[in-house]
């Protein structure tokens, strides 16, 4: 019986009608068995080829009349299977040709595209070399060419770069690392990346961070910057000039992971742009596809950015999504799983319970510093305006009982912050501690903060540790001493001061007020003992020289000029400080012409004093 | 006071005389020339002599102002009020030196009392000085007006202490400057009302005026009132709650009201500028619509007497068409229907001008002249604005008129030999481009070098009190504020048809050619169509200045030929080097030299022509 089952298992027959005329045979009926022998659709077996159909099969021919014939096709188990087999893998190798055309035809487009892509900035490049050969002599028209050269090179750069990316990842040859960093940096780094973009697009582009409770992480950062920048980048590109870009940075716990020793890193990137259709979001993480769009100029890039940041997320074990609707924006979240760094948490030595005064009109950004500094252990007390602070200050300098520090946000209703900062110096003293926390380059701005009375900035984005860390090494330094101001910038008392002057009181008062920093003061009585002190020291001894203008024996000028002459390395560069209440326009370039760095009006401002020994010996302070 | 203070007081006065625009007398036109050289030299003279004055006397008291005794400090205190006493004007900016110096001495001392003193001079200092920067935008002096309101900020913030404080002086200055804090521009109207109602509060509170009985607290009140109603924003858009549209009117009743009813009772029309007021603040309150405002202040334009000379008299025929204007401008929908009516009063307006029979350097005329420069409403048929600008340049600024005439010379000429050696230097703008035919090519060329030349310096007009009233060189914060003649050269030209395109010249003659200094940042070389035009005049001025005895350097002019030197020594960084290189053809030099020597002549000319128009031979 078992053998009979298995003779009737391994037997199937299958029939065809088959035509022979002088057109060649063919195929004119089909039954299921022959279907399944053969492994092809009843189409297929009609349109086919008779003979070549069966080939390798067993086949019975019957002859009907003279030009049909019945064919009775059998077939082996093992056969079936065989051909069960092939049947699969060609159909697989039909999905796989099919997947195969159209990548092709994508990477078509993509080289078309490409092409394109990359001779517009390499026409930009080879345009403007010629425009900045033509205009040689015309440095402004030069350097003009050379700035655009640069751009279409980074852009001509980052299209090089993602589809080398894109070969890697698919290659399987990029691998991630595992490294500690500091997420603070990174959204720093970001943020300097992708501001430029925006502000040249006139765009608003907010970056919001709440909740970060863990600050050095373990990942790629280079990948993760990557990620960021690449979502950014596109807001900047798919939203109109003007348009807002808001981004924020969490933190959750992540349990599912165990102990705490992972969080999930929350990123989102929301924009009012062009948006996608839905059809669109089908392909979005597809390698070279790019919105279409005809209201914004045309966009260049690879179209792999999103592929890759895709590759990238799934290669983290994060998820990435995106909500869109066309003509109204898009929503991009990426989530990551991120393992904490086991350097430990910092801690900060802050006076506990003190107030800080917080001049800040912004809610958001008001908010955070407040929160923040609550977490400290501190006592914000926030101020709209500029004339809210002074009138505070003023009546806690009278009660003798003075807030820790000011901390200066971007904005006030009145006035303009550093306006204020400049003010706070002189009612307040050279000890109060003033704090910028602004989203504006510190490059940009450090002459006028410093000028105006700043010690120390915190960029924007906020974050707790780097507030919290400033504001430490501020307000130690101020409990210390009140009017020491070593501390933050590095210790004064490496430092040499000359100070040249005639008038005994005044004298007395400089070298008292340079004294309580700490900095060593050797004073000289007129131009011509300053000289011979300078001559007489030891290369390098003389970090800065306070010179007074008007004195017996040789003035402050010729002093400058002949200190400037000697023959040593260091007469060219120690920084020289005109004091005079000589304050005409012209009295300002004669010191300068005569060698003088800088120039302060008589009687001598204390703060003014500090911010020079800020503003100069800190770089040495840092460098040393 | 010391005798270098006595005679630097008495410079000042001379200096003053010297820069008003000379009558011709019997003068010929030669011999009027000459005279306006020779007072020029002598206010450079007397400026020089101030300085050496100053830095003789002055400075070294203030030098060592630590060791100065009570009898110096009295001295220097007394000298300061003579050259401001919160009214009268001489020297602003030293007045903010000897104060800023005295605020410094004070702190270290820690003199409270003093403290206060100073914080409110220096105040005042400060704000006279903001007032003087006229027509610019908020963001570009809102520095100074912080400057100036921290100082009274923090003398009122002492109000807390007021009961501890035992001279009556001091709780006047306290109070002063509380109220003072409401000066000048603010961001919306309802942050200056909040400030005033808070003051007026606080000096009709009882507890203030018992420990002060003899303060004038009616005045204070009044003029707490006055600042309420006065500089309240002309736009109805602005944020103003219920409460505060209610005290302005009640302020304003106080002010107002008053007046008018002594009007009435003499059977007199209230002054113009009392009736303007209130009916600006009633329709700022929502009492009435635009039409029905415009339509009561066109009944007081029309009233006006245009022989009348008095300050009320200048308000009606110059001050009230410039408010007027203003609000027109504001709703451009209105101006259609009122151009004639708006062309009648501009040409009154001249004609009244004109006609002005005392010195034109005095009094409000120029002060209400430039108002309207400000918010000169330009139409097809009516006075065109350039030439509206150049009559106040030539009559209230002669120096920036005779500089500006010699540039426009100078650069006219530099600008003919470009075009003969390259037809399609200036093709970078528009206009110029645009044209086939090389002859009008030329001729418009040469006509907008000449116009950038005349215009570049009009800013000037809006800060003019630092340029042509400044009896010594600039202090620093004087020289920041001077430069913003070319924000508001660019602000006057700007929007006007007739003149717009001169902007750039205006806005970016003091830039550097490369960019790496110079001002303001607003400009944008290579951003700028008229780059080139902008290089040449800012060549030209430069020449020019450096070779005019005008300078109140002590190294003194250089001649023209050291000029082009210098100049060429800056080629590539502050000078096109492109100009340079033509300028060191001599005969090319020689040309520009000539063309700035006529430029010159014809301004004077000019000048003796409008002088003998206007202020006839008497005198």
């Amino acid at each position: 019986m078992e053998q009979m089952d298995q003779a009737y298992a391994v037997e199937q027959k299958g029939h065809l009608v088959v035509r022979r005329d002088e057109v060649g045979p063919r195929i004119l009926f089909v039954d299921g068995g022959a279907c399944d022998i053969t492994g092809l659709s009843r189409e297929k077996l009609l349109e086919s080829e008779p003979e070549r159909t069966v080939r390798g099969l067993e086949v019975q021919r019957l002859e009907l009349d003279g030009c049909h014939e019945l064919w009775v096709l059998s077939a082996a188990s093992c056969n079936l299977d065989h051909m069960r087999e092939l049947t699969q893998v060609n159909a697989a190798l039909e999905e796989a040709l099919k997947a195969a055309e159209e990548a092709n035809q994508a990477k078509s487009r993509f080289l078309s595209s490409m092409s394109h892509d990359i001779r517009t900035p390499m026409n930009a490049i080879v345009g403007m070399t010629a425009i900045g050969l033509s205009h040689i002599d015309e440095k402004a028209r030069v350097h003009d060419c050379l700035n655009k050269i640069q751009t279409a090179s980074s852009h001509l750069m980052s299209l090089v770069n993602d589809v080398l990316d894109m070969s890697r990842i698919d290659s399987g040859r990029m691998t991630l690392s595992e490294e500690d960093f500091s997420l603070p940096d990174l959204i720093h780094d970001v943020a300097v990346i992708v501001r430029p973009q925006a502000a040249q697009k006139e765009q608003s582009l907010q970056l919001q961070i709440g909740g970060i409770r863990e600050e050095r992480l373990v990942g790629d950062p280079l990948r993760l910057r990557q990620i960021i920048v690449n979502i950014i980048g596109n807001a900047v590109k798919y939203t109109q000039a003007g348009g807002d870009i808001q981004v924020s940075f969490a933190q959750r716990p992540a349990p599912e992971r165990g102990d705490g020793s992972y969080v999930w890193l929350d990123f989102t990137c929301r924009d009012n742009g062009i948006g996608m259709s839905e059809e669109f979001l089908g392909r979005i993480f597809l390698p070279f596809e790019r919105v279409q769009n005809t209201t914004i100029s045309r966009i260049e890039g690879t179209g792999l950015g999103m592929s890759i940041v895709k590759k990238l997320v799934d290669s983290m074990g994060g998820i990435i999504s995106v909500k869109s609707r066309e003509g109204e924006g898009s929503l991009f979240r990426v989530e990551l799983p991120m393992a904490v760094s086991v350097q430990s948490r910092m801690e900060f030595s802050l006076p506990q319970g003190q107030t800080v005064l917080v001049a800040e009109s912004r809610e958001d950004q008001a908010g955070q510093v407040i929160a923040y500094l609550e977490e400290g252990g501190l006592k914000p007390v926030r101020l709209n305006s500029g004339l809210e602070a002074v009138t505070r200050l003023t009546e806690a300098q009278y009660e003798e009982r003075m807030p820790c520090a000011l901390l200066l946000g971007q904005e006030l209703v009145d006035m303009p912050p550093l306006d204020l900062a400049a003010h706070v110096r002189q009612l307040a003293g050279p000890s109060f501690p003033i704090l910028l926390v602004s989203e504006d380059d510190w490059a940009q701005i450090e002459y006028r903060a410093v000028r105006a009375g700043v010690n120390a900035f915190v960029p924007c984005p906020l974050f707790r540790s780097r507030l919290l860390e400033a504001l430490a090494a501020l307000t130690s330094q101020s409990e210390r001493d009140e009017q020491d101001l070593n501390g933050q910038d590095g210790d004064y008392s490496a430092f040499r001061v000359l100070l040249v002057e005639d008038n005994e009181l005044n004298q007395e008062i400089a070298m008292e007020l340079l004294g309580m920093t700490g900095v060593q003061v050797e004073a000289a009585g007129d131009g011509a003992q300053a000289v011979e002190k300078f001559q007489n020291s030891l290369e390098g001894y003389y970090d800065l020289i306070f010179m007074d203008i008007q004195m017996p024996v040789m003035d402050g000028y010729e002093a400058t000029r002949r200190i400037r002459k000697l023959p040593r390395q260091d007469a060219e560069q120690v920084w020289i400080v005109a004091m005079t209440a000589n304050a005409f326009m012209e009295d300002v370039r004669r010191s300068r012409e005569a060698g003088m760095n800088e120039h302060i009006s008589k009687p001598v401002d204390v703060d003014r004093l500090m911010e020079i020994l800020r503003g100069h010996l800190k770089p040495k302070a840092a460098e040393d | 006071m010391q005798p270098y203070q006595e005679e630097y007081l008495v410079n000042l006065r001379q200096f003053a005389a010297l820069s008003q625009r000379e009558r011709p007398g019997e003068l010929t036109c030669e011999e009027y020339a000459a005279r306006i050289m020779d007072n020029r030299a002598r206010t450079i003279q007397l400026g020089r002599r101030n300085m050496e004055l100053l830095r003789t006397g002055l400075f070294p008291v203030l030098d060592d102002l630590f060791a100065a005794s009570p009898e110096e400090l009295r001295e220097l205190e007394e000298f300061s009020f003579r050259l401001y006493d919160g009214r009268t004007e001489l020297d602003v900016g030293l007045f903010c030196q000897i104060h800023q110096a005295l605020l410094s001495l004070a702190r270290q001392k820690r003199d409270r009392s003093a403290m206060i003193r100073e914080l409110y001079w220096l105040g005042m200092g400060r704000n006279s000085l903001v007032s003087k920067l006229v027509g610019l935008e908020m963001s570009d002096i809102e520095e100074y007006i912080a400057r100036m309101r921290l100082c009274f900020t923090e003398a009122a913030a002492y109000l807390k202490y007021y009961h501890e404080v035992e001279d009556t002086e001091t709780r006047g200055y306290i109070l002063r400057a509380r109220a003072n804090m409401a000066l000048g521009q603010f961001h919306s109207p309802g942050e200056k009302v909040a400030l005033l109602k808070k003051t007026l509060k606080i000096l009709q509170d009882k507890y203030y005026q018992e420990k002060a009985p003899s303060l004038p607290w009616e005045r204070f009140i009044y003029l707490t009132h006055q600042n309420m109603t006065s500089s309240i924003a002309h736009s109805r858009e602005k944020v103003m709650t219920p409460d505060d549209m209610a005290d302005i009117m009640e302020s304003a009743y106080i002010v107002y009201q008053q007046r008018f009813d002594e009007a009435e009772m003499q059977g007199k029309q209230p002054p113009a500028k009392s009736a303007f007021a209130y009916y600006a603040i009633e329709y700022f309150c929502g009492l009435y619509d635009l039409e029905t405002f415009l339509t009561k202040v066109e009944g007081l334009l029309d009233v006006a007497d245009p022989t009348d000379y008095s300050w009320d008299g200048m308000y009606g025929m110059i001050s009230l068409p410039a408010f007027y204007s203003q609000y027109l401008a504001q709703y451009p929908e209105k101006i259609p229907s009122r151009v004639a009516y708006v062309e009648h009063l501009y040409r009154r307006m001249l004609s009244y001008t004109d006609s002005y029979p005392g010195d034109p350097g005095e009094g409000n005329l120029f002060l209400y002249l430039r108002q309207l420069s400000l918010t000169f409403i330009e139409t097809g048929g009516g006075v065109p604005y350039g030439e509206f600008l150049q009559r106040l340049l030539l009559r209230f600024a002669p120096e920036v008129y005779r500089h500006s005439r010699t540039v426009a010379e100078g650069v006219r000429s530099l600008c003919s030999v470009i075009m003969e050696d390259d037809p399609t230097f200036f093709d970078d703008i528009d206009f110029i481009r645009d044209i086939c035919a090389p002859a009008e090519k030329r001729r418009t060329v040469l006509d907008y070098a000449m116009g950038c030349g005349l215009f570049h310096d009009v800013g000037k007009i809006s800060v003019i009190e630092l340029f042509s009233r400044t009896p010594r060189q600039w202090f620093e914060e004087e020289y920041e504020m001077a430069r913003l003649h070319t924000l508001a050269g660019q602000i006057l030209l700007e929007p006007r048809p007739s003149t717009s395109r001169y902007a750039p010249a205006a806005l970016g003659h003091h830039t550097w050619y490369d960019g790496s200094r110079g001002y303001p940042s607003a400009y944008r070389r290579l951003d700028c169509p008229a780059r080139q035009m902008v290089d040449a005049v800012g060549l030209i001025d430069w020449l020019e200045t450096m070779t005019s005895s005008s300078r109140m350097y002590s190294d003194g002019p250089k001649s023209f030929e050291e000029a082009v030197e210098a100049a060429a020594q800056l080629e590539g960084r502050r000078f096109s080097p492109l100009l340079t290189a033509r300028l060191r053809d001599p005969g090319v030099a020689e040309q520009v030299k000539d063309a700035l020597k006529r430029g010159q002549e014809d301004a004077c000319r000019r000048m003796y022509e409008d002088a003998l128009q206007t202020m006839g031979r008497e005198g």
